[in-house]
């Protein structure tokens, strides 16, 4: 049902403009630039040309029957002037203006406007006070940045859903550095007519997005969210920041129950009644995403971990089991033919207890060899390997060879690459190939606790 | 609703309060078929932290002490005074409901004393709950550890889920509940009994 706001064949420009500092202009540049395809009509009473786009002087004179996206970037008394002409031609609008609802009474009049009006012609609204939409595949991108200073993601696995505009297009720019890829990214604003609750349920039955994210600050409706959330949560993971986690919220204060219950406790529990992972920060939000997106659920509490430097594995050791900020995860007891095999035949350097410390001394094809042992290992239920090209026998190839794990092992698996500028890059190799690779230890041992954590809600599910 | 009141209605959902009687007038005393020691409190709506108000009187042992020990309630609240049978136990907790605004009414667990009190130590879950829900709010907390037995104090954990999930098919069926406390509710080794409840109806 979002398909013709995400994938539009035609967009129009309300309010475009020839100055390059406008958003009216900035949305037509991101148009021309990002290969959007379909057809662009720049709405402005002056006439002429922007970019090399026919402008029309009104909604009226553009020549199709419905526009599937018309994006409004004037001023919220303006935007309600003329959303009765764009509501007849458009399926949806957005209106980008800030100026309604947020600013009391008055602002919340013009949003019904923009309702009432929308209603009348069977027009959907995103917004308004919305950066809007980016969906790298078709081009789409209403956002207004300044292009040097900030870059948008490429395609991907990720359905981004974002009650925050700029924290949203802050959380996209700060991970293109790792070249994590988003299918799409919706920003609800003052969600007057469309909520978080329609996009979950249009991103889970969607085949595209293998994950769907999200930045809430309020629900809309908690039980409607519910509702959905079980079902696609089913399907794929979600993954929420929930923000504003002090505010108390329960009216009966005068009981115990009220005064303990804020409404954040609320939605922890609502979160696992509908298999809902919750994400405390946006770095997290992320990792967390791509975790549940290209890996698989954990199924048992047994870590094997594999790592070149010893300390590396002491630390990791302790965010596994211990009680202070550990994960509450167990390291796997190696088999004794896990342990022969090493011994014997793969690593006789090594240390072949859990975790493996292959040391400096490590090849890429002494990887390749640990990985198969643990991977036909029953007393494992996850890998962690740690991928750290510092030393001199390891090589770019250990990318593929991790990455040949990854796909075709049984065991799932994480990926931790801790160092500079190459390990970087090697991060974005394995990101381009769909693996979960974190460059901080703490990063990449909370990516199995989620994996764990997913295997749970499938249980939950499943169950009831 | 009063805390007489309350207990009835809980007591119709299969829910365990102590034995009981209201008394409205001492003439109801003569008759009164209940085991020693008691305890007595004031019954009435307008009073949620008798305790604070000394409404409570604990530890009754015979005929002549529950006499005066309603009396000095009646006189002084000018309200009934349920006298009950009491129980004893080590371990207390605390159920309770509450109607969030964006998700409706949910039902928190925690145990009693400093646990909710200094540490917050509770759990939620969203209105209706399943066992696993039931299940889980029991390890969700820190002191779970005393709920799977500690110094050779045990808890019937089994009884517990099932007064968690009574409570959520009560409040199911009574909507009107705007929220509720049942607090303590004390842990035996073998099954627990609701000791104080307060219930809001939304008017």
């Amino acid at each position: 049902m979002f398909e013709r706001l995400l994938n539009p064949e035609s967009i129009a420009v309300i309010g475009a403009s020839s100055n390059p500092k406008k958003i009216g202009y900035v949305v037509l540049e991101n148009l021309k630039n990002n290969g959007y395809r379909g057809m662009v009509y720049p709405v402005n009473p002056k006439g002429g040309e922007i970019l090399g786009f026919r402008v029309y002087p009104s909604i009226e004179n553009v020549p199709e029957e419905r526009i599937d996206l018309s994006i409004i970037t004037l001023p919220a008394e303006l935007t309600v002037d003329i959303i009765e002409d764009v509501a007849k031609k458009s399926r949806f609008i957005i209106p980008i203006a800030g100026g309604f609802g947020e600013l009391g009474d008055e602002g919340k009049e013009r949003e019904m406007k923009l309702l009432e009006a929308a209603r009348r012609y069977g027009a959907r609204i995103i917004g308004p006070n919305t950066v809007g939409i980016y969906v790298p595949s078709t081009g789409v991108n209403t956002a207004l940045v300044v292009p040097e200073r900030s870059r948008f993601p490429k395609d991907g696995d990720i359905a981004f859903i974002t009650q925050s505009g700029a924290l949203g297009l802050l959380t996209m720019d700060s991970v293109t550095m790792y070249d994590v890829g988003f299918s799409a990214f919706i920003n609800l604003g003052n969600r007057v007519d469309v909520s978080e609750n329609e996009l979950l349920e249009y991103f889970g039955n969607e085949n595209k997005s293998k994950v769907v994210i999200l930045y809430i600050e309020s629900f809309r409706d908690g039980r409607e969210f519910m509702r959905i959330a079980r079902e696609v949560s089913m399907k794929k993971p979600i993954v929420v920041l929930k923000a504003g986690r002090t505010a108390r919220g329960g009216r009966a204060a005068s009981l115990h129950t009220g005064a303990l219950g804020g409404s954040d406790a609320v939605a922890d529990g609502a979160f696992k009644q509908c298999g809902v992972i919750r994400a405390y920060d946006e770095v997290e939000l992320v990792d967390y995403a791509r975790a549940l997106a290209y890996g698989k659920p954990i199924k048992g509490d047994r870590i094997a971990v594999v790592t070149s430097a010893g300390g590396v594995g002491v630390v990791t050791t302790d965010y596994v089991e211990s009680e202070v900020r550990g994960i509450g995860m167990k390291m796997a007891e190696l088999s004794k033919e896990t342990k022969r095999k090493l011994r014997e035949e793969v690593v006789p350097f090594a240390s072949v207890e859990n975790p493996v410390d292959m040391t400096a001394q490590a090849s890429d094809e002494d990887y390749d060899g640990v990985l198969a042992a643990l991977n036909d290992d029953p007393n494992v239920d996850a890998i962690l390997v740690y991928a750290l090209f510092q030393t001199p026998l390891i090589s770019e190839k250990l990318v593929d060879i991790i990455t040949k794990w990854h796909r075709e092992g049984d065991k799932p698996l994480v990926v931790g690459t801790i160092g500079s500028d190459f390990a970087l890059e090697m991060m974005r190799r394995f990101e381009r190939n769909r693996v979960p690779v974190y460059p901080t230890i703490e990063r990449s041992v909370k990516a199995v606790r989620v994996l764990r954590e997913r295997a749970k809600i499938l249980e939950y599910m499943e169950g009831s | 609703m009063n805390e007489y009141e309350a207990k009835k209605m809980l007591k119709r959902y299969g829910i365990n309060v102590p034995r009981g009687e209201l008394i409205e007038d001492l003439s109801q005393l003569k008759s009164l078929d209940l085991s020693y020691p008691l305890v007595a409190k004031v019954a009435s709506e307008n009073i949620l932290h008798k305790t604070d108000v000394g409404g409570v009187i604990l530890g009754i042992s015979d005929g002549e002490e529950l006499r005066s020990s309603v009396e000095k309630l009646m006189n002084k609240f000018k309200a009934p005074v349920l006298v009950e049978e009491m129980l004893k136990g080590e371990i207390e907790a605390i159920i309770g409901v509450l109607r969030d605004p964006s998700f409706g009414h949910a039902i928190m667990f925690g145990l009693g004393g400093i646990f909710t009190e200094i540490f917050k130590d509770v759990t939620f879950r969203v209105i209706p709950i399943n066992r696993k829900d039931a299940e889980s709010m029991l390890e969700d907390i820190k002191g779970r550890k005393i709920l799977e037995g500690y110094r050779g104090i045990r808890v019937d954990r089994e009884s517990l889920i099932d007064l968690l999930l009574k409570v959520s098919k009560f409040v199911e069926r009574n909507p009107q509940i705007e929220g509720m406390d049942l607090n303590p509710v004390l842990l035996m080794e073998d099954g627990y009994a609701v000791l104080d409840a307060k219930i809001i109806i939304k008017r």
